[in-house]
């Protein structure tokens, strides 16, 4: 936790940052690798909704480069396999995610990530 | 189709029907239930195509004791005995080289062991010459016996027997095992949990209604301390949980344990399908797009312990205070010592709202919205309920867990449009109609005692 397939839907939601707020930027990271249970049914119904250059990027900077650079046509298991590793297995335990457009911090501390808006953000 | 006799736990009985229909529904097979059915009574005879559907229901559904081959039923024997006959094509084939075991019970009522013998004797005719088997039979014909509640009944136990409102005879088919998970769950020895915690037979119930089930993604809006999300991911779905307080889903620990949701699904072996616990207000929620979820299910708190909140203040702040305010804000800070902003109190009848135009927005078509709505049940009316949908959104159940004088109703309701819709605006001044719903303002009805306000004695 924070794993990448977390990374890939939240987006920077402070009041009037509309554009240029996805992806979030790491900085500080402190990462662990878990193993979890592969299920490739799930995976195949998510795929849809990850935007695939956001999870590359994410995962480059955390040092993973196992994805290609675009969503392959053919699914098959070895490919599933990778997705779920660097979809699921990935945690950021420490660290902040900064919007790209607004620079607005939001922590990540013991793997939750504190999304709250401060007061005047919310408007 | 082939009909089946359900024997149901007592409790909860407007759950009976919703937690089947969902079930049967989740593995994609026809529960054929009959006009005149009435689920407040524990037996039920329901049409089923196959055998099979008869064990995954038992399987899953939290209220099913048991299920058998229906075979006859009637207000008295000889009613029973008449329609037995007409059915023995059922009960034939076991008739000759099966072991078998005969029991004779009732619900509201002991049968003495002498009648007992006497009913038993009274089934001869089905000339079953197999073995008499008590402790590994091949068969259990089961009969049982309905009686009417005794309570403010001024008769004894010897003058009720045998005045039965019905009896039921078949063979059991399978006994249901999902009860036994209302021990697993079980909140008191579970490693985490709250004052708020859901407790495990219905959060079970609430899963079920979830249609939880591997390669589903579900959502908790409301999380605290992760009731809703251990029998989901047991049921093998992946969950987000996010709340506005983090200390929910945290507890008490330092750096080196793991926050305490997280924990709690270690021990049930479903860690790894919490997918993440995040910590925003729902009203201002992060999510990136809409149409992410197939489910979300959620138990809103609703006051008596804690009641829902929102960011924001209860009084604006002057701009003097709220240029102070910022800059405090901006201050350095430490971990240990976190900006943490103000909240307000969130209405529940708004907060329901909000939460049926969010799932629109959120949910998968076709995904499900389960929720418990608090609400006062002499003020209660069905429109409090539809009218808090809206266009796409379809009432698929409403079960009541009654308390007396308030209850809580579970509500599930379907997404069934394609399009998509906006996210909801979350105003706070609006118009949800003229009535005044039930559930408007729980938590002050209940620290009144449910009376109707009080008349201002002062001005009088």
């Amino acid at each position: 936790m924070v794993r990448l397939i977390t990374h890939n839907l939240l987006a920077c939601h402070v009041k009037g940052c509309t554009s240029n707020n996805f992806p979030l930027e790491f900085k500080d990271v402190q990462v662990v690798l878990r193993e979890s249970e592969f299920n490739p049914d799930f995976l195949r119904g998510f795929i849809p909704k990850i935007e695939w250059s956001a999870l590359i990027g994410a995962a480059r900077e955390l040092g993973d480069t196992s994805l290609p650079d675009q969503l392959p046509e053919m699914l098959d298991d070895d490919f599933l396999k990778t997705l779920h590793h660097v979809l699921l297995e990935i945690h950021v335990e420490e660290g902040i995610m900064v919007c790209p457009n607004c620079k607005h911090n939001y922590p990540i501390s013991n793997g939750i990530p504190n999304m709250l808006l401060a007061e005047h953000e919310i408007g | 189709m082939p009909s089946y006799l359900f024997v149901f736990a007592q409790s909860h009985s407007e759950f009976r029907l919703p937690e089947l229909e969902s079930i049967a529904e989740l593995y994609g097979f026809t529960l054929s239930v009959p006009g005149d059915c009435d689920p407040s009574r524990p037996f039920m005879i329901l049409q089923l195509d196959l055998e099979e559907h008869a064990r995954l229901l038992a399987s899953r559904c939290i209220l099913i004791k048991y299920i058998y081959e229906f075979h006859a039923q009637g207000k008295d024997y000889e009613e029973l005995h008449v329609a037995n006959k007409a059915n023995r094509h059922l009960w034939l084939p076991y008739a000759h080289d099966t072991s078998f075991k005969f029991l004779v019970t009732a619900y509201n009522h002991k049968i003495p062991e002498s009648r007992q013998r006497e009913v038993v004797e009274s089934f001869n005719y089905m000339g079953f010459v197999g073995k008499i088997d008590l402790k590994t039979p091949q068969i259990i014909l089961g009969c049982f016996e309905e009686y009417d509640s005794s309570s403010g009944l001024a008769v004894t136990r010897h003058d009720r027997d045998g005045r039965f409102r019905q009896a039921y005879f078949g063979r059991l088919v399978v006994e249901g095992s999902a009860r036994a998970l209302i021990k697993t769950f079980d909140v008191k020895k579970r490693l985490y949990y709250g004052n708020t915690s859901m407790e495990a037979e219905v959060s079970l119930l609430m899963a079920n209604q979830a249609m939880a089930s591997s390669s589903k993604l579900v959502y908790d809006p409301f999380c605290g301390t992760g009731s809703m999300a251990y029998p989901i991911a047991h049921f093998g779905a992946q969950v987000f949980g996010s709340d506005i307080d983090g200390r929910q889903m945290r507890g008490k620990v330092g750096k080196d344990q793991p926050p305490g949701v997280l924990r709690a699904a270690k021990q049930y072996g479903v860690a790894d399908r919490i997918v993440d616990l995040c910590t925003f207000d729902v009203t201002r929620n992060p999510w990136r797009c809409g149409n992410l979820f197939d489910t979300i299910v959620t138990d809103p708190p609703y006051g008596v312990r804690a009641g829902a909140k929102r960011l924001g203040r209860k009084k604006e702040l002057s701009e003097v205070q709220k240029t102070a305010n910022i800059e405090h804000q901006l201050s350095a800070r430490n971990k240990l010592e976190p900006y943490i902003p103000p909240t307000k109190p969130y209405e529940l009848s708004l907060l329901a709202a909000d939460l049926v135009v969010l799932s629109r927005y959120l949910l998968k078509p076709g995904g499900r919205l389960v929720f418990f709505l608090p609400t006062v049940n002499e003020q209660y009316e069905e429109v409090d309920i539809q009218s808090m949908l809206c266009d796409g959104m379809v009432l698929v159940a409403n079960s009541l867990q009654g308390f007396g004088s308030w209850g809580r109703r579970l509500v599930t309701i379907r997404k069934t449009t394609d399009d998509s819709y906006p996210p909801p605006s979350f105003e706070e001044e609006r118009n949800l109609g003229e009535r005044v719903p039930a559930h408007k303002d729980f938590r002050e009805q209940y620290f009144r005692g449910f009376k109707k306000e009080a008349i201002d004695d002062a001005a009088v």
